[in-house]
């Protein structure tokens, strides 16, 4: 089922299904800081009272030592209501994207609220859905404006610099464009989620390749949520619709795929060392149940059965030190991969 | 378009749908009233149910995990007002209501969800099909008990409720009878059922989120011996006497009878059927016939049902459920198409006019008729529908204003009134209620056919008696 094997090894797993504290509640992305720590945005549906304070930013490092969190779900400063993305500019501030509030919320790298902006709309300097965002090495902030299909440049206080791209299939054209990275030179990659591909452009918005089709084949996509690329060039796609993570080589070409391996992670094995009982009956259980003709075929059904298989993947992050890390929002962890 | 033909094709789109808005309506009228039935009878000839599934579960992200029961009612009540295939759709509630399983037992909500979803492709076909693909459903398994019915310890739960609530009805059949159902059922499990037995007892989901359901058949379980049921021998399996309860006529006439309670005119409940006869018994004994001339499928039936003369005669004689109202003013106002933060409301509002979907109260599912109205429930249901024609901007709303608008300029108060009417449905009301909106439309300030008097006229007429009617 994987065959990263010659890029990446599974290493371990950070997570666990949690209201508040510590755990995630629908993770979407995660932002890697310094000195090892993590910020982990959950994104927490549905939206109703008694579930919004599980919306929030989770601190924590890799070795899943837990830091605290901040913010909640809400209209007011400081608050979040559909966030999208989370990004650190150079200064270690938290930039979080909001699609329902339709603003750019800034913390400290404490999580103490410093600021907003963004304004809906279709002109220069407004959004509609800010969905992924990323730095550039200016410190200024890419956005998709997904709703308004284009990338949008703005300083890191929310001062419009440019915009490129337009509704259709075309080179440079987007249908509800989701995540954004900036490569090392400054260019970026967009996963242009309805058009089951990824685009890259230069670091002045030029449209330079179009990597994909739609389908779930080897370089194929189904709804692309998140990419990244390593210090290499190579990419790597959260293929959102396929459950999976796609590995490709700076032309774009195919190398490997990801479906998952999770184990248990060091919080999962805290909460079953006080439900012992359960562990037990989880032990004699077959873990990869041969699935019956509705959900056969079905890579989301698969997923909804399999534990160890990526479900949800949204967002791709990649660190220092040749770690991989998938956020799944479906099974509110994230796996990290080690390069061999 | 004739006045008839639009009147007809509404209701047939409030009972074999949600509702049609006009435009909907006018496409409909244009193939005809059959044709439109054939239509409906085919889903498989349609385009996708959903083409923005892929959307709710972006957006909602709760809706893409299905983990909580709230978020599997917001994406069942989006499906019933989005969907191109309304009789798949409607369908699915009907079964829904029929092997009623709920959330509060199983703490597992997405297994409701896939068993409905077993409704949509199953649910027009042979009854015998449906009863088998309900006997393995891991979510009525666990409902009912089945994964501890063993060869050794028979738990009769199962056997007593697929004869009683889902096949024939009390009085056609012995205790003897169940118990050999309930044999023949042995071994028809769950794959892992211990381990999800504990995960459920305990509302585990940890660490990371539910797992599905499968059915497992252990043989080493099952009790092959022999079995005496409903009058014939033999080493019976669950298909075996799913087979001998189709032949039953008492099946025909329980499943014939619950089709007619849902879809054409409110019955008494459920348990008063053994003693109170059904309310048209020559209309009951046309789909018996339809159910042994076709084998058992319930296209035929349906097919029998909506070309009739009983159907077409019975406009609005059934309360609306709440889905029914929710899903049904959602759809003609319309703005429901694109995800929003707000669209848990809707499923939230089928709860507060008493109907949890994925969660009926018991295995009888949801009372129906004048028990769907109380005192409390009432003003949930007008102040709902009030507020979804309060604003022009929606869709929906805005077609109606412009197909009224579009009748003048000039109207005198009886026409902006009977035109308002026509576009919500060919609604009847009373002649007092007529009168009413005349009245209301006829002091109204300003021009009469301007947005905000045509809205107001909406209002008033979503929150009259009739409005609760389908």
């Amino acid at each position: 089922m994987v065959a990263t094997d010659q890029l990446y090894r599974y290493s371990h797993t950070i997570g666990l299904y949690s209201l508040q504290g510590r755990g995630f509640n629908n993770p979407v992305d995660v932002a890697l800081g310094e000195d090892g720590v993590m910020y982990a945005l959950n994104r927490a549906g549905p939206e109703v009272a008694s579930r919004l304070p599980n919306k929030r930013v989770t601190m924590c490092t890799v070795d899943e030592e837990y830091l605290g969190e901040f913010s909640s779900g809400g209209m007011g400063d400081g608050q979040m209501m559909w966030p999208s993305s989370i990004a650190l500019d150079s200064d270690g501030n938290v930039y979080v994207s909001d699609e329902a509030l339709q603003r750019i919320t800034i913390f400290d790298a404490r999580g103490r609220y410093l600021d907003k902006w963004g304004v809906k709309g279709r002109g220069d300097g407004e959004f509609n859905r800010p969905s992924g965002i990323a730095f550039d090495g200016d410190d200024n902030l890419l956005i998709t404006d997904s709703l308004n299909c284009r990338v949008q440049r703005y300083t890191r206080d929310g001062r419009f610099l440019e915009s490129w791209g337009r509704p259709g299939r075309g080179d440079g054209e987007f249908n509800l464009p989701w995540g954004i990275h900036v490569d090392a030179d400054g260019g970026a990659l967009v996963a242009d989620w309805r058009n089951d591909r990824v685009q890259r452009f230069d670091a002045s918005g030029r449209h330079t390749a179009t990597i994909g089709v739609p389908g779930d084949g080897d370089g194929e996509f189904n709804r692309p949520a998140g990419v990244a690329t390593d210090e290499d060039g190579n990419i790597y796609v959260a293929d959102w619709g396929n459950e999976r993570v796609q590995a490709l080589r700076p032309d774009g070409s195919f190398v490997a795929k990801l479906r998952g391996e999770s184990g248990i992670s060091k919080w999962g094995q805290e909460y079953f060392s006080s439900n012992a009982h359960e562990l037990r009956e989880r032990q004699k259980s077959d873990m990869e149940p041969e699935l019956g003709p509705m959900a056969r075929g079905s890579a989301r059904e698969e997923s909804a059965n399999i534990e160890k298989l990526l479900w949800g993947p949204t967002a791709v992050k990649l660190d220092d030190e040749g770690r991989l890390y998938v956020v799944e929002s479906c099974r509110f962890r994230i796996q990290v991969y080690q390069r061999a | 378009m004739p006045y008839q033909d639009i009147a007809l094709l509404s209701h047939l789109m409030r009972r074999a749908g949600f509702g049609a808005t006009p435009d909907e309506l006018d496409r409909y009228a244009d193939m005809g009233y059959e044709a439109t039935v054939e239509e409906l009878l085919h889903p498989e000839n349609m385009p996708p149910a959903l083409d923005d599934e892929d959307l709710i579960r972006r957006y909602h992200v709760d809706e893409n995990g299905l983990l909580i029961v709230d978020s599997c009612q917001t994406y069942l009540v989006y499906r019933m007002i989005n969907t191109s295939r309304p009789l798949e759709e409607k369908l699915a509630l009907f079964w829904h209501s029929i092997f009623a399983t709920g959330y509060t037992k199983l703490n597992q909500p997405k297994a409701i969800l896939n068993q409905i979803e077993m409704f949509r492709r199953n649910g027009l076909g042979r009854f015998r099909d449906l009863l088998i693909e309900i006997s393995r459903d891991p979510a009525m398994i666990f409902w009912l008990d089945n994964k501890d019915n063993h060869k050794d310890a028979v738990n009769e739960n199962y056997g007593r409720e697929i004869l009683e609530l889902f096949s024939m009805g009390v009085g056609n059949y012995t205790e003897d009878d169940v118990r050999q159902c309930s044999r023949a059922f042995t071994g028809w499990t769950i794959r892992n059922a211990t381990h999800h037995t504990v995960r459920a007892s305990q509302d585990s989901v940890w660490p990371y989120g539910r797992l599905d359901w499968q059915y497992e058949y252990r043989g080493d379980d099952h009790d092959d011996g022999e079995k005496t049921f409903l009058g014939q021998r033999g080493a019976f399996d669950g298909e075996d006497v799913i087979d001998i309860i189709c032949e039953q006529p008492a099946t025909a006439r329980f499943i014939s009878r619950h089709l007619y309670n849902f879809f054409v005119a409110d019955e008494p409940q459920v348990p008063a059927w053994e003693t109170v006869p059904p309310r048209d018994p020559d209309a009951i004994d046309m789909l018996v016939d339809a159910y042994f001339e076709s084998g058992g499928e319930i296209r035929a039936l349906l097919r029998t049902m909506f070309n009739s003369d009983f159907f077409k005669g019975a406009r609005f004689e059934k309360v609306k459920s709440p889905a029914e109202m929710v899903a049904g003013a959602a759809r003609q106002s319309g703005g429901f198409a694109f995800p929003e933060v707000e669209d848990i409301q809707l499923a939230l509002q089928t709860g507060s006019m008493g109907q949890m979907l994925v969660d009926p109260p018991s295995v009888e599912g949801w009372h129906t008729g004048r028990e769907w109205v109380t005192t409390a429930s009432l003003v949930n249901r007008v102040n709902f529908a009030v507020q979804q024609f309060a604003d022009d901007t929606k869709p929906g709303v805005r077609s109606i204003v412009e197909r009224v608008q579009a009748r003048g300029p000039g109207l005198a108060p009886e026409e902006i009134v009977d035109g308002c009417l026509e576009l919500m449905g060919a609604m009847i009301v009373s002649p007092k209620t007529r009168q009413e909106l005349v009245d209301h439309a006829a002091n109204a300030d300003g021009d009469g056919e301007s947005s905000e008097r045509v809205m107001e006229l909406l209002q008033l007429i979503v929150s009259t008696r009739e409005y609760q009617m389908a």
